[in-house]
């Protein structure tokens, strides 16, 4: 073999190249066969959702009677889901629950003898270096692995340029009057109108705008802050959830960013996660992390440039899961 | 035509045999294999892996030029540093270097090859630094199991040094091409082979995500005499070759009857000023010859290009003092 090389290269003189055909590269499918231990259980415990026939994201089972994770943003807003495990499609999943802070969102199905992921119960992160398995292109009715490593520390990914309000205020003096409330935010969740004067924030009045870029400074993405306001007259109370800047106005695309592919809307403003190097595009998110082993580590939660992808860690996401999914009946 | 072949073919295995016998003593197995065929020997390219890894990540630095950042890698215990030539720019610039750990060291960039992106440079305050070893022989295939690092994107003390995985997707003559991501910032960062080993720096991204280049070490091994002692080498897309003529000093000066010229003005930020030339200081001399009128200065400075370094003899307050700077860029 190296003999032909370099026979070939002494003929050729200078010019000569050699190439590694594509099903032995990492994300071959030569190699991808090495992974078929995860790959069943992406089969069995990963899902897909579609709106209409288009996958939109990936989701991840987490019990037997139809619980189901996925990226909160990607599916906001969308009409006609269908979530398909394994062979089968379910229609019109229930919505359960979205946990802002972590962009997760919980769905309902109806069925029954799903085979949840094992989530493992370590809190220690898989050290730099660790094999990471999660779903790659599917197609109708088998489920396809891409494979990469964990690539840095875990750690919290602020907000890209902060948290805010969502609305636009009219300053003067010292009265604070909402002239504008951005569609989609905590703002016009909680019921904030154009005209409505802002007379405290939490449980303090603000002396003026730096205090209250401040006080948002301590928040994260999801994160609620009671506002006081006055409408026609009479005080309300208001429970506001803060979003990110970004995930709100959008952002400038860096250079890397226009490098590549379709990032996730919603990469910033995590609480911890884990990196690595499986590039997934935006409707790639929301299914499981997994060891080489099938084991649950984490679910993927944003394609965040062109080389890194992040997963909310198993601990969080069995805390985040736990308090989107109903109590149990007495 | 029968025998020159059977000639040649016994050259080459006479060459072969020692080489392989050289560089390929703990060569892993794993390279030898198509792919990689269960999961044991998925678990022995991590094992690879993540032994390798705490040492190649002491070893990775963020060169930070001010404006952006780019990677690069300590390849001996007195600073030398290999990275890219379109990182450092040039020769004889100040760097600031970071390791891993935080640790900010000041360094110098030496010479670099304009036209293979190979660049060098130098940490230059006292101390033994963390390094790597070099892959001298040249030893690895196409195919091989390879890891990148970088500070992807600029230095982040929570994130750490960045890795990826990959294989040696295509070589040629001068160039070699891995499947391991990468993104700005990554730039003059170092690829490994799996008992890591240096095997090249990464120069520029593919047109797809999964096809990147490296230049090979070999390249830098060829140049290295001439880019340790700061040498330019070669006219290429990676470096523009200072030119004469704009090289620039910022001092303001006015000729004194008694010979030498007074300098009246100092340039912010100007090299004159970095170098601590002063206002009121007398130039006399630059590399050895007589200052007499500030139009033969002009014509001397016309002479020189960015980063070419100038020698003044001058008076302050009546004393006779030298300096050496380096012009900057008009």
């Amino acid at each position: 073999m190296m003999l032909v090389v370099l026979w070939a290269c002494l003929t050729a003189g200078v010019g000569w190249a050699q190439t590694l055909e594509s099903s032995r590269r990492t994300n071959g499918l030569a190699v991808h066969a090495c992974f078929e231990p995860a790959r069943e259980v992406l089969q069995r415990s990963s899902a897909v959702i579609l709106q209409g026939s288009k996958k939109i994201a990936y989701g991840t089972v987490f019990s037997a009677d139809g619980l189901i994770a996925t990226k909160a943003s990607e599916i906001d807003g969308a009409e006609g889901l269908r979530v398909t495990v394994g062979s089968k499609t379910y229609d019109s999943p229930e919505l359960l629950g979205v946990d802002l802070a972590w962009d997760v969102a919980l769905l309902r199905v109806p069925a029954s003898g799903l085979e949840p992921v094992n989530l493992v119960e370590s809190d220690v992160d898989l050290p730099r270096g660790t094999w990471v398995v999660a779903n790659g292109a599917t197609t109708r009715i088998r489920r396809r692995v891409q494979v990469g490593i964990v690539s840095a520390s875990a750690r919290e990914i602020p907000a890209a340029g902060g948290v805010v309000l969502g609305v636009t205020l009219d300053e003067k003096r010292d009265r604070w009057v909402v002239t504008k409330v951005h569609e989609g935010s905590g703002a016009e969740l909680a019921g904030l109108r154009a005209g409505d004067r802002i007379v405290a924030v939490g449980e303090a009045k603000m002396k003026d705008r730096e205090a209250l870029d401040e006080r948002l400074a301590k928040l994260r993405v999801g994160d609620e802050l009671k506002l006081v306001v006055e409408r026609a007259g009479e005080r309300l109370d208001l429970q506001v959830r803060v979003s990110g800047r970004a995930d709100l106005f959008g952002e400038e695309k860096t250079r890397n960013d226009e490098m590549s592919g379709r990032f996730s809307e919603r990469r910033s403003g995590f609480p911890r996660i884990i990196q690595h190097d499986i590039l997934a595009n935006a409707a790639g998110m929301g299914g499981p992390l997994l060891g080489i082993d099938g084991r649950c580590h984490g679910m993927n939660i944003a394609r965040a440039n062109r080389s890194e992808t992040f997963a909310i860690p198993a601990g969080e996401l069995r805390a985040v899961i736990d308090r989107l999914k109903p109590a149990a009946g007495p | 035509m029968m025998f020159s072949f059977t000639a040649i073919s016994s050259v080459l295995f006479a060459v072969l045999i020692p080489a392989m016998a050289l560089g390929e003593v703990d060569r892993p197995y794993i390279n030898d294999k198509q792919v990689p065929e269960d999961r044991h020997d998925l678990e022995v390219i991590q094992k690879h892996l993540t032994e390798a890894l705490a040492g190649s990540r002491r070893a990775t630095v963020c060169i930070d030029l001010g404006e952006g950042s780019g990677s690069g890698v300590v390849v001996s215990a007195d600073g030398l540093i290999l990275t890219a030539a379109h990182v450092t720019g040039g020769v004889g610039r100040e760097l600031t270097v970071i390791f891993e750990d935080g640790k900010k060291v000041k360094a110098e960039s030496l010479g670099l090859v304009a036209d293979s992106d190979c660049a060098m440079a130098r940490i230059t305050e006292g101390g033994e630094w963390p390094h790597v070893e070099l892959d001298r022989e040249d030893s690895f295939r196409l195919g091989d199991w390879v890891y990148s690092l970088g500070h992807s994107g600029g230095f982040d003390a929570a994130r750490g040094v960045v890795v990826r995985l990959g294989r040696v997707v295509r070589l040629a003559s001068d160039s070699l091409q891995s499947d391991c991501s990468l993104i700005g910032g990554d730039s003059g960062g170092p690829l490994f082979d799996l008992r890591g080993r240096l095997i090249g720096i990464h120069s520029r991204v593919g047109e797809r995500i999964q096809e990147n280049m490296h230049v090979p070490l070999r390249e830098f091994l060829e140049h290295w005499d001439e880019m340790s002692q700061g040498e330019f080498i070669g006219e290429g897309p990676f470096a523009k070759r200072p030119e004469k003529g704009k090289g620039f000093l910022g001092v303001g000066t006015v000729a004194r009857d008694e010979g030498g010229l007074e300098v009246e003005r100092i340039g912010r930020e100007s090299p004159a000023e970095k170098a601590g030339l002063k206002a009121g200081d007398v130039l006399l001399k630059m590399d050895g010859v007589d200052l007499t009128t500030k139009e033969q200065f002009q014509e001397l400075l016309k002479e020189k290009a960015p980063d070419d370094r100038v020698r003044f003899d001058f008076l302050r307050s009546g004393r006779s003092e030298t300096l050496t700077l380096r012009l900057g860029e008009r």
